[in-house]
């Protein structure tokens, strides 16, 4: 199965045992059955090469790697990828690297493409030590065997291979590659052509402007009219490139008919890339061609036929309108963005909601108010969640243009709704946007319109939304103050710690020892303490072992003055004591844990 | 112990797992604690029963956002922990150390998919093999998986069970007489409580899983009359909404593997008893996308060629 005999033949005679040691491991190991052994055993290669020393590294080590090619892909993948980690530094350094082209050649030519990328990488990896006279005599040779090979994967391989050298040669070789990558685009198999589309862009960046004028834009324009759809949507971002090296007039003359090509290509997939790549394209193309051609191509995209288009460019949108003024985005683009509300894919309508919010900063505080407003709202009363979902948690960009006053009243209705929604994970968004709701609108209006909402979530059914609840009171704390809390808050959760069903009592305990901390102490004792010595003997453990929790954070809470001291010892620490001999084993536990922090706060 | 414990805990429930060593003494210690349980451990209420996991990491820890915390919340699974989903070994290993943390807030029951025979075939031996390199911590789930209990009596009146019940076993009583340190047997009363399904037919009927039976409403109801019982809880089956009552509620399927093998499209649920023994059941749905429930997603390029 492997070829594991060089060694054999080459080692024996004259080698004293104590030499061949990491050898004869490494032998060992790769002639295992188990493949984990041999992926072990190419792990530790460059140890192995260290071990040799680099002569023998260079002669024998690098000979034998490649002759075992015909191992399983998984241990294939690994050497390539151990011999673009810097090897060289084994074998003698740079003016020796070029030794690890042989293996690796061997490597991006097998069938298996993952092998042949990691190979390839590697190969421009070593590239990079390179100096010139290297890469002439051997890089190249070995480029144009590549590109010439019999089988298509030895030639698809070449392709990323031309830009990591093309800056580094003479002007007559330059020519040469142009003239073989042009071949590859023209190669007969699609996968070649593919990985040609794939890797023009970077090549393209190496090229001069005359280059990208004549070859570069030659080899694009036979790509981008490619019958294989699968070779022309990788032409998009090599289009991308093509647009960033050149002005807005060169791009006007010579590449808008491609543009107006590949954006209403009759392949969906050629579409959904375009759509992807929209905002970069854009960008480089300049204000006048965004105006007079690219917002057309947009909107037609928006209202592509095909659902992933769609919500392509839906994702698109806020950045693209940062490119046209804000009369042009209501003109041209907010009327698609209103049929997206309606779009019969959830998936197109959860993209716009993810993205609408991004419009408000760009039309300013009354388009916002006149053109997006009612569009939010229909898209929190959306029938999918993610949708809601979406629309809920980026809300705080629209604060910020039209202020949270109007946009609670116009939304509140809608909010209260999502109070009570079906997914808790919607409930939950909600919740971690009550405080700053809170803060923004003041505590009469909170109290008549979200302080029931409010206690409300402590009895939900799912235990996320009782624990968010929780933290929710104490944020609401933090901004409306103690004396608020005594009123609106102590006396139900206290109630609630007389409830029949274990659940809530549990509530109790917990929002006890979250709320605590930013209480007072005359409040703990007065108002919390007996309902919480109550709940220390009750009939369920895991309410008994979450008061001696909450004790706890009452001892370090409380335990910095002499009044807190006083309370800690008198009320706290007997109770403690009580649990640290209670019948269930976790309840001991914690109080035992909680009566240690209480005596560290007393001494301390 | 406890901190060494609390730091396994923590770090599994990032879905990182434990080194080889950490797992050796990790269920060696559960064997300690396993063995003192008997066959069908005694538990009192409240408690959340939860069905089938098999792997699905993400989607447990769902589960655990819905039916809280262990040990804030006590838990019986039915078994049925691996298997199946990417990530089994994080999720036995999960619920094991919470075994050992707390072992009077969690109960573990042996499912058909605790054993050696079907581990090799469904997945859980191939991933030891993948994430350890060897096949030892495999062999040691595997031994703590013959100390796990059959099944579980909540308060005197829920009996949880894997499969379902046995034509050899007319009493809860004398599943406590089987010897079940062991791999599951190919036929017999232990055999049948991980493998049995209830079925619409009168009587006991041939199982098309091979082994175990079907059982009907008539054996059913004997049976929760016979032990003065009020309900049979077990998992087993999927249930497209999570949970299946049959036979005027004496028996229910609870299912907690959400889109079952990542393709499903089914909810999952869990039976929350309160201290009455009052019944709530919690159904909730696969974890979002965005916590990786599905690892090495192919990327969009693959998708297209």
């Amino acid at each position: 199965m492997h070829n594991m005999g060089y060694f054999e033949q080459t080692m024996d005679p004259g080698i004293g045992t104590d030499e061949i040691a990491p050898i004869a491991l490494l032998m060992d190991e790769l002639r295992s059955e188990d493949v984990q052994l041999r992926l072990n055993a190419i792990h530790r290669v460059s140890t192995i090469a260290l071990a040799l020393g680099p002569d023998r590294a260079r002669e024998e080590l690098i000979p034998f790697l490649q002759d075992s090619v015909d191992d399983e892909d998984e241990v294939l993948l690994a050497l390539a990828d151990e011999l673009g980690k810097n090897f060289e530094e084994y074998v003698g350094g740079p003016e020796h690297a070029h030794v690890l082209l042989g293996p690796l050649e061997n490597l991006s030519s097998v069938e298996e493409t993952l092998v042949r990328d990691k190979a390839a990488e590697s190969i421009a990896q070593v590239s990079i030590v390179l100096s010139q006279p290297q890469i002439e005599q051997y890089y190249i040779p070995l480029l144009e065997r590549l590109s010439r090979g019999e089988w298509f994967t030895s030639r698809t391989s070449s392709a990323a291979l031309y830009a990591p050298v093309y800056a580094k040669v003479s002007p007559t070789i330059q020519e040469n590659l142009r003239k073989s990558f042009m071949a590859l685009a023209s190669d007969d198999t699609p996968m070649v052509r593919r990985a040609a589309a794939k890797w023009l862009g970077a090549l393209i960046k190496d090229l001069s402007k005359q280059h990208v004028l004549s070859d570069g834009l030659t080899i694009y324009r036979r790509l981008q009219s490619d019958d294989q759809d699968s070779v022309r949507m990788l032409t998009v971002e090599d289009l991308v490139t093509i647009v960033q090296q050149l002005t807005s007039s060169e791009v006007h003359e010579l590449l808008l008919k491609q543009i107006r090509q590949t954006t209403s290509d009759k392949s969906w997939r050629v579409r959904y890339m375009a759509a992807t790549h929209f905002n970069e394209l854009a960008e480089a193309v300049g204000v006048e061609l965004v105006r007079e051609e690219l917002v057309g191509h947009f909107v037609q995209l928006l209202k592509d036929n095909e659902a992933e288009v769609r919500t392509a460019a839906a994702g698109q949108i806020p950045g693209f309108s940062k490119l046209l003024e804000k009369d042009v985005i209501v003109a041209r683009i907010v009327p698609f963005v209103r049929d997206l509300c309606q779009d019969s894919s959830q998936h197109v309508r959860a993209a716009l909601a993810n993205q609408i919010t991004g419009l408000a900063p760009l039309l300013g505080k009354e388009a916002t108010i006149e053109h997006l407003l009612q569009l939010f709202l229909h898209l929190l009363k959306d029938e999918f969640p993610e949708v809601r979902l979406n629309i809920i948690s980026k809300l705080e960009q629209v604060n910020e243009v039209i202020g949270i006053q109007l946009l609670a009243e116009s939304l509140l209705p809608a909010i209260v709704e999502l109070a009570e929604d079906k997914s808790w994970r919607v409930r939950q968004a909600i919740i971690e946007y009550i405080p700053l709701l809170a803060t923004q609108l003041g505590r009469p209006f909170f109290d008549e319109q979200l302080a029931n909402l409010c206690m409300s979530w402590l009895g939900d059914t799912v235990y996320s939304i009782r624990e968010a609840a929780i933290i929710n009171l104490k944020k609401l704390t933090e901004v409306f103050g103690v004396e608020w809390a005594r009123t609106a808050i102590v006396p139900k959760v206290v109630n609630m710690g007389a409830h029949p069903n274990y659940l809530y009592r549990m509530t109790t305990v917990q929002a006890i020892g979250t709320i605590a901390p930013v209480l007072d102490l005359d409040i703990v004792r007065s108002e919390i303490m007996e309902a919480l010595l109550h709940l220390a003997t009750d009939s369920i453990p895991n309410i008994r072992f979450n008061v001696a929790k909450s004790m706890e954070v009452l001892s370090t809470s409380y335990g910095g003055t002499p009044d807190g001291k006083e309370f800690i010892q008198q009320k706290v620490v007997p109770v403690l004591e009580e649990l640290k001999i209670d019948q269930d084993a976790d309840v001991r536990y914690f109080a035992t844990h909680a009566l240690q922090r209480a005596r560290t706060t007393l001494d301390g | 112990m406890p901190s060494d414990l609390d730091a396994q805990i923590e770090q599994l429930a990032r879905c990182e797992y434990i080194s080889e060593e950490q797992v050796k003494r990790l269920c060696l210690k559960a064997r300690e604690i396993l063995i003192e349980e008997s066959n069908v451990q005694v538990v009192d209420a409240p408690v959340t029963i939860c069905g089938d996991i098999h792997g699905q990491f993400y989607d447990m820890m769902e589960l655990f956002k819905v039916g809280g915390t262990c040990p804030e919340t006590n838990y019986i699974f039915m078994g049925d922990f691996v298997d199946r989903g990417f990530y089994s070994v994080e999720t036995f290993l999960l619920l094991l150390a919470l075994k050992v943390r707390y072992p009077d807030r969690i109960t573990l029951i042996r499912g058909n998919h605790e054993s050696r025979q079907i581990t090799q075939v469904y997945g859980f031996y191939d991933e030891c093999q993948r994430k350890y390199g060897s096949s030892n911590v495999w062999r040691w789930c595997c031994e703590v998986f013959d100390y796990l209990a059959l099944g579980a009596i909540v308060d005197g009146r829920v009996f949880c069970v894997h499969g379902g019940l046995s034509p050899a076993l007319e009493y809860i009583d004398t599943i406590r007489a089987i010897d079940r340190k062991q791999e599951v047997p190919h036929d017999g009363a232990m055999c049948d409580l991980l493998w049995s399904d209830p079925d619409d037919i009168m009587g006991w009927g041939l199982s098309p899983r091979g082994a175990g039976y079907l059982f009907g409403g008539d054996i059913t109801k004997r049976f929760v009359h016979d032990n003065a019982i009020e309900l049979i809880a077990r998992a087993h089956q999927l249930a497209m909404e999570g949970y299946k009552l049959m036979f005027d509620q004496t028996i229910v399927t609870v299912w907690s593997a959400p889109n079952y093998c990542y393709r499903c499209g089914n909810v999952a649920s869990i039976l929350e008893l309160d201290e009455h023994l009052g019944q709530e059941y919690k159904v909730f749905q696969h974890a979002p996308p965005d916590v990786r429930s599905v690892p090495l997603r192919r990327p969009p390029a693959d998708y297209f060629l």
